[in-house]
């Protein structure tokens, strides 16, 4: 810096300062000058001599900043916006560009005056000094910038917006081919005027970049445009396509953008070394080698952008791709891919939970449907996410919902062994073999490097559990549903029990080998009773045999009354049966009794004791005009038609008395003989044999009585008779409360129910409309009273 | 009408015709097993003594073999002998 002697010496000829003064600023601002070199260099030595030399710096730049503000500035703005009225997009851009053009005219002289300037004080002539060429140029574009888009209207953006997409369009067509077939701007005439687009691209770009505006200008612009392209692109291929991967394809697709990106900042990715007029027609992607840094910069852009708004998309459909999981492969490796990238795993997590909320987790969704899904979430979210921590915290309201179905276990017990019908999974997953056991997932030894360590993501759950127990198994996630797998087990004996007794050969081959599959995942331990229960199989096959063996040597007279086999089971090991009552018809029971008097001549010391309700007989039944063979039906179904040879016609109340089984039980079992035509019911609760079948009768039955009674029912208890039970506990709150308070709404009773009897899974949710449906039963067996709206007990006498 | 048995399959549990439930060794129920076995039946038999209290036989076995001087009954304490 000068010493500070900024006063004018009044000594020196005022006049002749003056005059260079004028000469000087006139030679900067205004091209031609008329001075020549030599005089201009002399009079900025006068004026440095009266020290006002570092002054001209400054007052360029305050004549700049008069001019800006002054015309200049509202020179442009009024320029782009002057014709109000609708235009073609052609003229819009023309004036786009016409405006620019002006305000380059006029900045222009300043341009140059700064630069003449800077070269000066760079150089030092006639003792000129100042911050030289390139302070003051960074000071008048900043000043430019500054005035000019201070307040920027709203309609340079939209303006340049729209150009920029134009001429996006146009270079994507041209370099992209037909792919991008957005239609070709066509002018006022009809002519195409791409070409023209591109050269208006090319000069709008040179200007910016000269008045070191682009960045400001274009930025905005061109960021939206990428986002909603790209966004345009994704929606069209990507959207509900899971099965295949889009990665490259999109890559591709951004170097293609990143040559028309390279024409919107060409003038600045080579004007910056040298101002360089733009070859015209030099396609963009030649200048990405060389790679300006700016370039470089919105190539990181756009992928940032990409992968943001595949990842939004994809959070979108997550519950799709779930379901749709070995297919949509693909997609889950892109969304793993760009998920890397981008911030977005909370957005995911709680997305996805809400999606399994409101899709999944409702009344109208049938269980075995959920487990399909959550398997499927199990397999897609391992491959997104190693370390299972996103399936740990989305399944988490799953496992809590499957937990309140009571058919969960049933249906993860029928997976396992293959009879669910669509939901194989489970049955290939666990005749997969994978030695990873139960147990060993309990054990503390973690068995793995240290080295091989990894922190936990930090969305994980912090539970106590840890990451060696976040399990990536099917089966153990499943099982450990419920957190143990004795649960399981003992549902998995009750299918295996029913599954056994309702074989009528013995045939155990398939329960060995999901028995010893099974044995593989929860240890040997906790399937011995299975293995028991199959070991009765074979013994009864054995005792079944020998006592066979034994009868055929007995003479005709001897031989039993009929042919009688047994399986003779373990009863420790077996869950427990239902118990139901049954009388047989004498000729069954001795043939049992001779069964069982065989049975301890085989084993010392042991006897049997029969289930009679349980098995299964296959009988003929011969009418008079008819015969009907091989019917395989249940033992009181056997009972009851057998005591029909006795006497043609029976009452419910007679067969109920003799079967020593409740009349409903009957009526129910009865159907499939009326179903055949052998029975038919009539009035007074009666039912005869029909000895003679008119073909059309039958026809009729059939009709009438087709879905009576055929499924199987269960032979161990089922969920719905346990559930029943546990209505049966409730009627005896029900009446005390009734005792004590007289009259009740079916609402207090609710309440007043969850209040006292919140105990048990099952019992917890109940609702509203099943009590009802219990008490109306309750009041159709005179148990209960109803008037108005309230329930009662009847008065007991 | 005439009904045709062709083929009855019924269905039993068997059990160990003794005078108590469980094992007064062992406490398992006689119908199961003994600890050290994994099938009932067969494979774990019982045994009676002349006493006519009855164990598994493999409990009174263990039992009889930890008595050094006089093999007894754990239940009634007379001298030990296998029913014939």
């Amino acid at each position: 810096m000068e010493p500070d002697s900024v006063e004018m010496s009044g000594s020196g000829p005022n006049s002749g300062v003056a005059e260079a003064w004028e000469t000087v600023t006139a030679a900067l601002v205004s091209p031609v000058s008329s001075a020549s070199e030599q005089s201009l260099s002399d009079l900025l030595a006068l004026l440095n001599d009266q020290g006002l030399g570092r002054l001209l710096g400054s007052w360029l730049l305050e004549t700049l900043q008069m001019r800006l503000s002054s015309c200049v500035v509202p020179e442009f703005w009024s320029g782009l916006k002057q014709p109000e009225n609708e235009m073609e997009e052609k003229d819009r851009v023309w004036v786009l560009l016409t405006a620019f053009r002006t305000l380059l005219d006029r900045l222009e002289p300043f341009l140059a005056g700064l630069e003449k300037l800077g070269a000066w004080q760079d150089e030092g002539r006639g003792g000129l000094c100042g911050p030289g060429s390139k302070a003051l140029k960074e000071r008048a574009f900043t000043t430019i910038r500054a005035l000019l888009l201070f307040s920027p209207a709203p309609v340079l953006q939209e303006r340049v917006l729209e150009f920029y997409s134009r001429t996006f369009s146009v270079y994507m067509n041209r370099e992209g081919g037909s792919e991008d077939a957005t239609e070709a701007p066509d002018g006022p005439e009809g002519g195409c005027w791409c070409q023209q687009a591109l050269e208006h691209l090319q000069e709008l770009s040179h200007i910016l970049s000269k008045l070191q505006l682009l960045e400001w200008v274009s930025s905005e612009a061109v960021t939206t445009i990428l986002h909603k392209l790209i966004e345009m692109r994704m929606e069209q291929l990507c959207r509900g396509e899971y099965e295949r991967s889009f990665l490259l394809e999109f890559q591709e697709w951004l170097e293609l953008v990143l040559g028309w990106l390279a024409k919107v900042f060409a003038s600045e990715v080579d004007g910056d070394a040298a101002s360089l007029p733009v070859a015209p027609g030099g396609l963009g992607v030649q200048v990405v080698p060389g790679g300006g840094s700016v370039l470089k910069q919105w190539r990181c852009h756009m992928h940032q952008f990409f992968c943001r708004i595949y990842v939004n998309m994809r959070i979108e459909e997550l519950f799709s791709i779930i379901r749709d999981f070995p297919e949509s492969k693909a997609a889950i490796e892109d969304l793993k891919f760009c998920l890397e990238r981008t911030n977005q795993r909370q957005q995911l997590l709680t997305s996805l939970k809400s999606a399994f909320e409101s899709r999944l987790l409702h009344p109208g969704v049938h269980t075995s449907d959920i487990l399909t899904v959550y398997i499927s979430a199990i397999k897609a979210l391992r491959e997104l996410d190693p370390s299972m921590v996103i399936l740990q915290v989305v399944s988490q309201p799953i496992r809590k919902y499957l937990r309140t179905r009571e058919d969960t276990v049933r249906q993860i017990v029928a997976g396992l062994t293959g009879d669910a019908e669509g939901c194989t999974d489970l049955a290939s997953e666990l005749s997969r073999g994978d030695p990873v056991t139960l147990e060993m997932q309990d054990s503390d030894e973690e068995g793995n490097d240290p080295e091989d360590w990894t922190p936990d993501p930090t969305d994980a759950m912090p539970d106590k559990m840890g990451s060696k127990r976040r399990s990536s198994d099917i089966i153990s996630l499943l099982v450990s549903i419920y957190g143990s797998k004795e649960i399981f087990i003992d549902e998995y004996r009750g299918v295996l029990a029913d599954r056994l007794l309702q074989q009528l050969n013995y045939n155990t081959a398939r329960e060995i080998r999901n028995v010893e599959l099974l044995k593989l995942r929860f240890g040997e331990s906790h399937m011995h009773y299975c293995e028991v229960m199959l070991k009765d199989m074979a013994d009864s096959r054995r005792i079944n045999s020998n006592i066979r063996e034994e009868e055929s040597k007995l003479s005709e007279e001897e031989q039993p009354p009929l042919p009688l086999s047994a399986i003779i089971l373990s009863s420790e090991f077996w869950p427990t049966l239902k118990e139901e009552k049954l009388e047989l018809p004498p000729v069954v029971c001795q043939a049992m009794e001779a069964y069982t008097h065989r049975y301890e001549k085989l084993k010392a010391m042991r006897t049997l004791s029969w289930k009679p309700h349980l098995g299964s007989v296959t009988l003929d039944v011969e009418l008079e005009d008819r015969v009907l063979t091989n019917l395989t039906v249940s033992p009181i179904q056997a009972a009851t038609i057998m005591y029909f040879q006795e006497k043609s016609s029976w009452t419910l109340e007679e067969l109920s008395v003799k079967l020593g089984a409740p009349k409903e039980l009957v009526h129910r079992k009865l159907a499939l003989w009326q179903q055949q035509g052998v029975l038919r019911e009539e009035a007074g609760g009666r039912f005869y044999v029909v000895e003679k079948g008119s073909s059309k009768e039958k026809l009729d039955r059939g009709v009438m009585l087709i879905d009576s009674d055929e499924e199987r029912d269960s032979n161990t208890a089922t969920q719905s008779e346990q559930r029943e039970e546990k209505l049966q506990l409730f009627w005896v709150y029900v009446q005390a409360m009734l005792t004590n308070l007289d009259t009740m709404t079916l609402e207090r009773i609710h309440t007043m129910l969850r209040m006292f009897v919140a105990t048990g899974p099952v019992v917890t949710e109940m609702d509203v409309n099943e009590l009802e449906a219990f008490l109306q039963r309750k009041v159709r067996d005179h148990q209960l009273i109803m008037s108005g709206n309230v329930y009662r007990l009847p008065k007991s006498n | 009408m005439k009904v045709k048995i062709k083929q009855w399959n019924g269905v039993a549990s068997w059990l160990w015709v003794a005078n108590d439930d469980n094992c007064g060794i062992c406490r398992m129920a006689f119908n199961g097993c003994c600890p050290d076995c994994k099938v009932p039946g067969d494979d774990c038999p019982l045994v009676w003594g002349q006493c006519s209290h009855c164990f598994h036989m493999h409990c009174i076995l263990k039992w009889l073999n930890s008595q050094q001087v006089q093999q007894q009954c754990p239940m009634c304490r007379q001298e030990w002998k296998f029913k014939e």
